[in-house]
């Protein structure tokens, strides 16, 4: 009987025990060899791996618990897709040692963090999350800075330049990389759907680009306005517009000063969808349209207009001789900031005919720069009556629309 | 076999280890709630921590988890051990010697030095596993030393006996040794989603291996040594027995539904875990059954820890179920629904099981101090505190669901969420208090030697 018993229990554990490796070979090996297998025919070749500090940033990413707020994975899903951009394939988690995948969400997803936002915006809001989103729940990360948040220290940069590896290799292999995968993955429908559906590859409503077609705003809501704005701008811009919030200290360039510059709506729009490219100011895609232009309106408000000032002919003349001569390689002819050599920057240059500046702003951006931008300090080039004749003429070109 | 625990003549506790261990969970308990406290504040204010690296949200995060699991479960289950193992076998554990080794290497190699490590900023990024590797090795050595020091009693004679009990011990010391490794270890070298794949194994084998198996033990302990009656069905017993070492461990890749692992583990992991909650239908059943006639609140609260936490293992398990199915889990996965599913689960199962496997373990020890009136209240808060954390986050998950699916930015979300974790932050009273009342209450009062 003993003899039986101690034979039934010894099948029992070794059957417990083949439970176990089941459980590994099925949930664990299996979809590892379909999952290499897949990555074998989808994979672009020669995806660039972590340089040393992208590895160090890296680490510093999952020793500081990022992953355990911002998941790295879009799922097969249409809200992922839509929100985040397109599915997570098994070849972009291929230097991943360990997985970053993530169980909880309180952030965004960052599969696709790469080129979304600026540098310094992202130094800004790693040192001091709040300055720049009010109502952020994110830890401040200011110990990887020296007191400011735009001298951040090694660390902080290794986490930058490994937050910009995010999505990096899928976007370098596009499109070749991604007719590639679709032809060779042996996909479900879901998984054409989902992983190279039409959408964007990067969704991401923050994203700034230098073009794209916006939709029109209707007529704003001023009280909705102030919410709006106070939720998502003031935090850079200023409570007052000013440029002044108290993310402005990182960025640059400076976050604009409301007060001296005015736009027409449709550059508010094109700034609001598409953001600033090469500026902390990133796209606002995500807010509705009806949000947009009540904050479009609260910004135009800001500007109080002053009665114009009657410029002599001659000093207009001077300053058309020397925009014509020093101005229009980049801000164009016709002052719409299309001149040749406007795409070679990453800033876009001014366009005056939808931006005017107050004088005294366009009088000092002549003489001292933009910090941050292409536009360099004239100072020395361009005598005094100059200056100020070009910062007269350049808001000539205004044409409100 | 056996359908009731063997009345063995006065065995050998090894009293002081028992206690040892006891104490050990308390504090960790406090500290690992002390964690998850400081980081419910952090989301609500999250300048709090200041410039320092130390106590950031995810740091405290992953002690917090880790604490909880190591710290509070292995010492509770520790001390739970040295007293059952004699009562189960009839036989002294393997060694008091090693047994102090296993107390000294559990709390001073891995879990004060791991917290330390965690805080100072080394650790791994993957859930359940939060420890670094060199803490992971000494994990593992100590697993090694409890199946030397546990095991062999129940193999050196009365094999014919082995109650439920003794059965999720064996199984539960055996397979987490196996499990661990592959959670800790395997990822760190298997990159992105293979390694995601061993990682969600993990996930459900750290709480189905380790976690039920040994609150089950104590449950299945406890029940029939405080009621004096034995267990309903012993066929159940071993049914749910072997189903849940089945079933457990092929839940992993629901955790990673709708992800770039093959569609078929998602649908198999989907199937077993829906069929997991039927094991734990049977598991359960025939422990309500074994508690017929003690009331919905028994006075002992040992048996209420027990019997409550018996009811919150059905209740989150049929959650678990119902939450891996692709339309349920396509909304609730990443939001905070999941994280009241893992405090039902750890908190309201698990530490309430533990809990009754230490009151009940105390009250058997002649010179422990025990309060009933002190441990009653404690009961009381943390039902309460339970009900309060799962229901708010639970509502939570479902707003920050809710915010997903809409077009709204996603910061709407986080500020939705708000008003709920200020909730969560509020359970804090209850449920710290809870613990120190059970706490004072084990810590306190009179001994039996005193009473008479």
């Amino acid at each position: 009987m003993n003899r039986v018993l101690r034979m039934s229990y010894l099948v029992a554990g070794l059957g417990g025990v083949g439970f176990f490796v089941m459980s590994i070979l099925l949930l664990g090996v299996w979809p590892g060899r379909a999952l290499d297998n897949q990555v074998g025919r989808t994979q672009p070749a020669h995806p660039p791996a972590l340089t040393a500090s992208e590895q160090r940033g890296r680490a510093i990413y999952g020793r500081d618990g990022c992953a355990y707020c911002h998941t790295q994975q879009i799922r097969y899903l249409e809200n992922d897709v839509k929100r985040f951009g397109k599915a997570t394939l098994a070849w972009e988690t291929i230097f991943d040692y360990p997985q970053l995948w993530g169980t909880r969400r309180i952030g965004p997803d960052l599969s696709r963090e790469a080129g979304v936002r600026s540098r310094d915006w992202q130094f800004s809001h790693l040192y001091a999350p709040q300055t720049l989103v009010a109502d952020s729940v994110m830890p401040a990360f200011s110990w990887m800075f020296d007191g400011a948040p735009n001298q951040p220290r090694q660390e902080a940069r290794d986490l930058l330049d490994y937050l910009d590896t995010l999505g990096r290799d899928r976007s370098l292999a596009a499109p070749e990389g991604e007719t590639h995968a679709r032809d060779n993955c042996d996909c479900s429908n879901d998984d054409l759907r989902f992983a190279f559906g039409p959408g964007p590859l990067n969704a991401s409503p923050a994203m700034a680009r230098r073009s794209g077609i916006v939709p029109a705003l209707s007529h704003g809501d001023a009280a909705r306005g102030l919410v709006v704005y106070k939720q998502n701008c003031a935090s850079c811009h200023g409570a007052k517009g000013e440029g002044d919030g108290k993310g402005a200290v990182g960025l640059d360039p400076k976050p604009i000063n409301f007060t001296e510059q005015e736009y027409s709506t449709n550059r508010l729009a094109f700034a609001l969808w598409n953001g600033v490219a090469g500026t902390a100011m990133p796209a606002w895609r995500d807010l509705d349209l009806a949000d947009l232009a009540s904050v479009a309106e609260v910004v135009r408000a800001i500007h109080s207009p002053q009665p114009e000032p009657v410029i002599p002919q001659e000093i207009l003349e001077l300053g058309a001789q020397v925009y014509s001569q020093r101005c229009t390689q980049c801000h164009g002819k016709d002052g719409a900031g299309d001149g040749p050599a406007a795409g070679q920057f990453p800033i876009a240059p001014t366009n005056f005919r939808t931006q005017r500046p107050a004088a005294a702003a366009s009088l000092r951006a002549l003489r001292n720069g933009i910090e941050g931008t292409p536009m360099a300090s004239w100072t020395p080039e361009l005598s005094e009556a100059e200056l100020s004749a070009v910062a007269y003429y350049v808001r000539t070109f205004w044409s409100g629309q | 076999m056996t359908d009731s625990l063997p009345s063995a003549s006065s065995p050998e506790v090894e009293t002081t280890l028992v206690y040892a261990h006891g104490l050990a969970a308390l504090v960790t308990l406090l500290i690992s709630v002390c964690f998850g406290f400081f980081a419910a504040v952090e989301l609500l204010a999250p300048q709090i921590a200041g410039t320092s690296p130390w106590f950031t949200w995810g740091r405290l995060r992953y002690d917090h988890t880790q604490g909880i699991m190591l710290g509070w479960l292995g010492n509770a289950f520790f001390a739970f051990l040295y007293h059952a193992i004699p009562v189960l076998t009839g036989r002294r554990v393997t060694s008091p010697k090693l047994g102090q080794w296993i107390f000294g290497i559990w709390n001073f190699a891995i879990v004060l030095p791991g917290w330390i490590l965690v805080l100072a900023g080394y650790s791994q990024p993957l859930e359940w596993a939060e420890f670094p590797l060199v803490i992971d090795a000494f994990v593992v050595l100590a697993l090694v030393l409890a199946i030397i020091q546990f095991l062999p009693p129940f193999f050196s004679s009365h094999l014919e006996d082995l109650y439920v009990s003794s059965w999720y011990i064996i199984g539960g010391l055996v397979f987490t040794l196996l499990a661990y490794p592959m959670g800790n270890f395997v990822p760190e070298l298997v990159p992105g989603a293979r390694g995601a794949a061993f990682s969600g194994l993990w996930i459900h084998d750290a709480v189905g291996l380790f976690v039920t198996p040994l609150a089950l033990a104590i449950t299945y302990f406890v029940i029939p040594a405080a009621t004096r009656k034995p267990i309903y069905s012993h066929f159940l017993s071993m049914l749910g027995f072997w189903l849940l070492f089945f079933l457990y461990p092929l839940n992993g890749t629901h955790h990673y539904v709708f992800s770039v692992i093959p569609m078929s583990a998602q649908i198999g992991a989907i199937i077993a875990s829906t069929l997991l909650g039927v094991d734990v239908i049977i598991v359960v059943a025939n422990l309500f059954l074994s508690l017929r006639g003690t009331g919905w609140f028994p006075r002992d609260p040992a048996l209420r820890f027990v019997g409550t936490g018996t009811m919150f293992y059905l209740i989150v398990s049929i959650q678990g179920s119902v939450q891996a199915q692709m339309s349920v889990n396509q909304s609730v996965h990443f939001t905070d629904w999941v994280v009241g599913h893992s405090h039902m689960a750890m908190l309201g199962f698990a530490s309430f099981a533990a809990l009754g496997g230490i009151v009940h373990v105390w009250q058997r020890i002649p010179w422990a101090r025990y309060n009933h009136d002190l441990i009653d209240l404690g009961y009381w808060a943390l039902l309460l505190g339970v009900i309060m954390m799962v229901g708010d986050l639970t509502i939570a998950g479902l707003v920050e669901a809710g915010q997903w699916k809409s077009a709204a930015p996603w910061i709407e979300s986080v500020r939705a969420a708000k008003p709920y974790w200020i909730v969560r932050m509020l359970t804090f009273v209850p449920i710290g208090g809870g613990f120190l009342f059970v706490m004072a209450g084990l810590f306190a009062g009179n001994t039996r030697e005193e009473a008479g």
